[in-house]
């Protein structure tokens, strides 16, 4: 059973300290989720691998510039795995054009099997939000963050105008923020 | 249902950084902001925060028993580990970079200032900072660098996008008027990292002294006397 967000704490102390033992226990308790992470964003196994890795050892160097005021120890971990599988898929290149957001993404409507599923509090709300949104809208944000899409690429998918792709995603941020502040 | 607020300028770059829309110059200059501006580094990590919850979507997947063993066979030594306090600073500095440096600074002009003893209170050494650049004049800086003379540490922030080239490092080195090069440490793409110095290297960092950084094999350079590879980049410590 994955460890309670409040038990990992005051591993990130003893991580920082160079306790090995400290680093393993953090590993036990979210590599399942950190490879779920992985595998969403790369859709291949040995490379999410090869992410993980590099997120733990990540850890390891930089357990001293975890602070706990700013994110919860799981937020800080899930975004590093996120920003490596990110990184390899920019490393793919070309591929990132490869296909349209559309195909890619949900339909229009509710927030989706996804969200019901969803037990935790902050990521059900996101995806109410996100359902908020009008269908394409929140398609393109959640392709720019699940493959770390840069306008220019989002814009050439979509065959649209950049500064059209870009004012979609900042209105969308925008609407994103106040429903979450409601 | 109401008019939907506009992000500001500031939030929406804050928040395209945070989302991965950015292009990797944007990028880079985003993460150089993030170093010098705490209140833009305060937005995006919110941003980070709002939108990692979509990460939960995600279903958790027992990766292979054997991964563990190979993570741990990749562990360095743990050389980042300082004295507590001082690593309580850098933690802070290593985010907040220049604004937090200057802070500190001038907290400990003012501790100094409340010591009254017999002697007059010793004007402190000026920060020295210091852009490097890839040789041509006029390019943009790879690094920025800050010399804080009280805490004989040098801060230094790459530029250089993160996962830009993982088949080597950077070596800062401290190149003073002997024309030795002192290795500081290594700096990942995309970092920040406060590099303390011993006495008598700090005692070597004067304005004027260059400051350097080299491609290195991962474990850094093979020559003992200086840098092995090509320079990358860099620049000389100026007054503030």
């Amino acid at each position: 059973m994955p460890a309670a967000p409040a038990d990992l704490q005051p591993l990130m102390t003893r991580i920082a300290a160079g306790d090995r033992a400290a680093l393993r226990q953090l590993y036990q308790a979210t590599s399942a989720k950190l490879f779920g992470v992985a595998l969403r964003i790369l859709s291949d196994r040995e490379e999410a691998e090869d992410v993980l890795q590099e997120v733990y050892v990540t850890v390891w160097r930089r357990a001293d510039r975890y602070d706990a005021a700013k994110a919860g120890v799981m937020t800080w971990v899930a975004t590093i795995a996120r920003n490596r599988a990110i990184d390899r898929l920019r490393a793919r290149g070309p591929m990132a054009y490869a296909e349209p957001v559309e195909d890619l993404q949900i339909a229009d409507g509710g927030p989706g099997a996804e969200a019901l599923l969803e037990a935790a509090g902050d990521a059900a709300r996101l995806q109410g939000c996100l359902g908020e949104l009008d269908g394409r809208t929140q398609a393109v944000i959640r392709t720019a963050f699940f493959e770390g899409v840069t306008y220019e690429a989002l814009a050439h998918r979509m065959s649209e105008p950049l500064g059209t792709v870009k004012s979609w995603i900042r209105r969308g941020l925008a609407k994103l923020k106040g429903c979450l502040e409601r | 249902m109401s008019e939907p607020h506009e992000l500001s300028e500031l939030e929406a770059l804050a928040a395209e950084h945070a989302l991965g829309v950015l292009s990797a110059r944007e990028r880079a200059e985003a993460e150089a902001r993030m170093a010098s501006d705490p209140a833009f580094a305060a937005m995006v990590e919110a941003w980070r925060g709002r939108m990692t919850p979509l990460l939960d979507a995600a279903p958790e997947v027992e990766p292979p028993a054997e991964l563990w063993p190979r993570i741990e066979r990749r562990l360095p030594a743990n050389d980042d580990v300082r004295a507590v306090g001082r690593l309580r600073f850098w933690r802070g500095a290593a985010i907040g970079s220049l604004g937090l440096l200057a802070a500190s600074l001038a907290a400990v002009v003012f501790l100094a200032s409340q010591v009254t003893g017999l002697q007059t209170p010793v004007q402190p050494a000026p920060i020295l900072n210091a852009s490097l650049t890839p040789g041509a004049a006029g390019a943009q800086p790879l690094f920025v660098a800050a010399f804080d003379p009280q805490r004989q540490a040098l801060i230094v922030t790459s530029l250089v996008p993160p996962g830009a080239d993982p088949l080597h490092v950077h070596q800062l080195w401290l190149i003073p008027q002997d024309g030795k090069p002192r290795s500081l440490g290594f700096v990942e793409p995309g970092a920040s990292r406060a590099l303390p110095m011993p006495q008598t290297i700090a005692q070597l960092a004067a304005a004027g002294t260059s400051l350097a950084v080299s491609v290195e094999p991962p474990g850094g350079s093979t020559n003992p006397e200086g840098p092995s590879g090509p320079i990358a980049a860099s620049g000389k410590l100026t007054p503030i």
